[in-house]
């Protein structure tokens, strides 16, 4: 299975170099053809046999012509008139002990043979060095985009909501009520009579403010120490939102508070106008912890359940799929 | 009545009869959830004789391979129009078929020997033609024409240009019990049909591919017992040997111009890439390092190139820019990925690629950077991409036999396709032909 597998996998190359397999290689290092070939014609004079081991264990057969065809029906080429039935260059596989001696060849000394294996050592040694580097200069350029995906994401979030807040006009409400439009979440909220609680405005304000201003692992605990203090207040779905967005703005992202927190959302705000956004996100969570199919899921319940009611969400989860499925 | 019988018999042992001729035969094996039913009502034939193939047999079977049409049986048609006045929509209606497709073949007058071909497509939901075409060519490429009907057909209804009409070319080796084997470098239609042995060797054949015009190929041979890269004129069957170096000579890729061609050489140590002017022969070397660098392969534009290289410890895919020189890593996931071929997009890169013990087709996007595999089965290899870059087709192993397989470039659609005897191997898609 081995060796038909070597034959066919580097189409070219391995079936003309037998143990050059990249499979064998990273152990056999390398191995002089030509001198090979030599081998086997020595060895091919000393038995008097016509041809050395054939790939397939089969026994030599007399010549036979090649022969080559246009399209049209006359055979026009005629290759091959030397016999290939001596077979001498097709490589035996498995001689995967050939190439240092084969590349020391000549040298008498076993000291410049060593020096040889020596160098072939250092060699693989600096291929895999450079393997590891190449991989690793790779994830940094990986982890850079996404930190920097990371923050655009939040930044267009905060500008997009400074600019909705400046339309709407409205005072003192401004900062929040954008992003998070809360005269809806009052609206839709669970048991919380649609006005705020003496002192919850400004808690949350202060978090909000944090966030603003930039200052994401202070927002974190702020929001947290809401929640505490009006677990069941106006803003706190709103709260419960920001969370799970800043959790994923920390460097790693916290992805399993970040997906607790939109669940939450979810489960206990079931008519919340930010639970379309949450299912979004819990998809782009899920992918992030490479659960495509979860992820799927979850863009494919937002692509179906809000298709009219809430377009932009829609067109986030359809460019995400396009993007990414 | 009865002469339509006796033409529909006709064309059945025909249709038979062709069938055996092929060496492929096409298992599809995976399909789109939902393929779009349409109906290809039998071509009528003006000419004398009988008419040259089934042509709607032939346009039937591209279209059902394609894993997103599902064509209606012919048993079921209530109708056989070959005019647009003679089609009623409720009679495809009433068997659930979304679009429908008629024509008509007749042998031209003018020229001796050659047929034309008019075709309508209609939408019957919506009670309306949506496409009408003609095609025109000699009698004995009647598959080609009918090929061409379906890519047009195709590209109308998916808006991708259809890659029926074209050809690939494989190797298949025959054992001989007792003796040695048997290699033959074939080139048949896109569908398996009509296969031509190009090469017959007793000798390994490998590495077989296409210059951009399709009108050559090259490939490696060992028959003068040493492997050598062969350029081969498909028309008039002139071969010429174009390379005959001390140790490796493999792994020939046309450049997108036709002018130079990459290979893989080890004349000077360790294999390494080179490319050769074909006018003057002349060669440049491309890559010059102690690990193996093979199996190089274009990006469409022609400004660089893709090949394998262990130089990082694994096999992986890098990038040579012809411009700058410089090398770059494109493959992290996996500690295999090998023989990269690229899509006409400059996007889609298939390749073999390692995932636990198995080797599977998969497919790079270039842009994100994300690896998609498209197969599952064990060892998978040799992937070579349509021109139309919807479909990949690659050798496998079925049943212990080496057999060709196709999938799509989005893992929707798959079919196999299982040589009669003996083990396929290396397909390579052709370009679109003239």
């Amino acid at each position: 299975m081995f060796d038909s597998r070597k034959l066919i996998l580097l189409c070219g190359l391995v079936v003309m170099t037998g143990p050059l397999s990249f499979t064998a290689q990273a152990q056999s290092g390398y191995v002089d053809l030509e001198a090979e070939a030599a081998a086997r014609e020595a060895a091919r004079a000393a038995t008097g046999e016509g041809v050395p081991a054939d790939p397939y264990g089969v026994q030599p057969t007399p010549s036979y012509p090649v022969t080559s065809y246009g399209v049209n029906p006359a055979p026009i080429a005629t290759a091959g008139t030397q016999s290939p039935g001596a077979s001498g260059n097709y490589p035996a596989s498995g001689n995967a002990s050939a190439p240092v001696s084969a590349a020391a060849g000549p040298a008498s000394g076993s000291n410049l043979g060593s020096l040889v294996l020596q160098i072939q050592q250092l060699q693989q040694e600096v291929m895999r060095l450079n393997g590891k580097v190449e991989e690793q200069a790779h994830e940094l350029r990986t982890l850079q985009e996404q930190s920097l995906q990371r923050y655009r994401d939040l930044d267009k979030r905060l500008s997009s909501g400074a600019g909705a807040s400046a339309a709407s006009g409205s005072g003192s409400a401004a900062p929040v009520a954008a992003p998070i439009p809360v005269a809806n979440a009052g609206a839709a909220n669970r048991g919380s009579g649609g006005s705020a609680q003496p002192g919850e405005k400004s808690a949350y304000d202060g978090a909000y403010g944090l966030v603003v201003g930039r200052q994401f692992d202070r927002a974190i605990p702020a929001f947290q120490q809401f929640l505490r203090d009006f677990p069941d207040g106006k803003y706190a779905p709103n709260a419960h939102y920001w969370l799970g967005e800043l959790y994923l703005v920390l460097d790693p992202p916290d992805l399993e508070s970040s997906r607790q927190a939109f669940a939450l959302l979810i489960s206990q705000y079931p008519d919340h106008s930010k639970v379309p956004d949450a299912f979004f996100k819990l998809g782009k969570v899920q992918f992030m912890k490479g659960n495509r199919e979860k992820a799927r899921e979850y863009l494919d319940l937002v692509i179906e359940q809000y298709g009219s009611s809430n377009p932009t969400v829609v067109k986030l989860a359809q460019d995400f799929i396009a993007e990414n499925y | 009545m009865n002469r339509t019988h006796a033409v529909f018999a006709s064309l059945l042992l025909l249709v038979c009869s062709l069938a055996a001729r092929a060496e492929l035969v096409i298992e599809i094996t995976q399909g789109v959830d939902n393929p779009t039913p349409i109906a290809v009502v039998p071509f009528t034939w003006s000419g004398a004789g009988t008419a040259p193939e089934d042509l709607a047999g032939v346009i039937d079977g591209d279209l059902a391979r394609s894993g997103q049409f599902d064509p209606v049986g012919r048993a079921d048609m209530l109708g056989r129009p070959s005019k647009p006045d003679e089609v009623f929509y409720r009679d495809w209606r009433a068997i659930g078929s979304d679009y429908l497709l008629i024509g008509r073949a007749r042998a031209l007058p003018e020229v001796v020997g050659h047929i034309q071909v008019e075709y309508e497509l209609f939408d019957v939901n919506r009670q309306m033609m949506v496409y009408s075409g003609m095609v025109k060519g000699p009698a004995s490429e009647a598959r080609m024409i009918a090929h061409r009907v379906a890519d047009a057909v195709y590209e109308k209804l998916t808006g991708i240009p259809g890659a029926f009409a074209t050809r690939m070319l494989y190797v298949s080796v025959t054992r001989v019990p007792g003796g040695k084997d048997y290699f033959r470098l074939t080139l048949a239609d896109s569908d398996g049909a009509r296969p031509i042995v190009l090469l017959e060797s007793r000798e390994p054949v490998l590495a077989p591919t296409w210059s951009p015009d399709g009108k050559h190929i090259a490939y490696v041979s060992f028959e003068t017992t040493r492997p050598a890269i062969y350029r081969q004129e498909l028309a008039t069957g002139k071969r010429e040997q174009l390379t005959n170096f001390r140790g490796l000579n493999g792994a020939p890729a046309w450049s997108p111009d036709g002018n130079t061609m990459a290979m893989v050489l080890s004349k000077d140590g360790s294999p390494d890439i080179y490319l050769m002017d074909l006018a003057t022969r002349r060669l440049t070397r491309v890559t010059t390092h102690y690990a193996i660098d093979t199996e190089p392969t274009w990006m469409p534009d022609g400004r660089s190139l893709l090949f394998t290289s262990d130089r990082g410890g694994k096999p992986q895919i890098y990038r040579y820019d012809m411009r700058s020189r410089d090398v770059q890593r494109l493959t992290f996931e996996g500690s295999y990925n090998a023989r990269a071929r690229v899509a006409q997009n400059g996007r889609d890169v298939v390749l073999v690629h390692q995932k636990d013990s198995d080797f599977n087709i998969a497919v790079l996007d270039l842009e994100t950077g994300r690896m998609l595999p498209l197969t599952t089965t064990e060892l998978d290899e040799s992937p070579s991409i349509a021109p139309n870059g919807s479909m990949v087709l690659y050798a496998t192993k079925h049943a212990g036999r080496g057999i060709l397989a196709a999938v799509a470039v989005n893992g929707s659609v798959k079919f196999r396709l299982p040589a009669r005897e003996g083990d396929v191997r290396e397909p390579a898609w052709s370009p679109y032909m003239p």
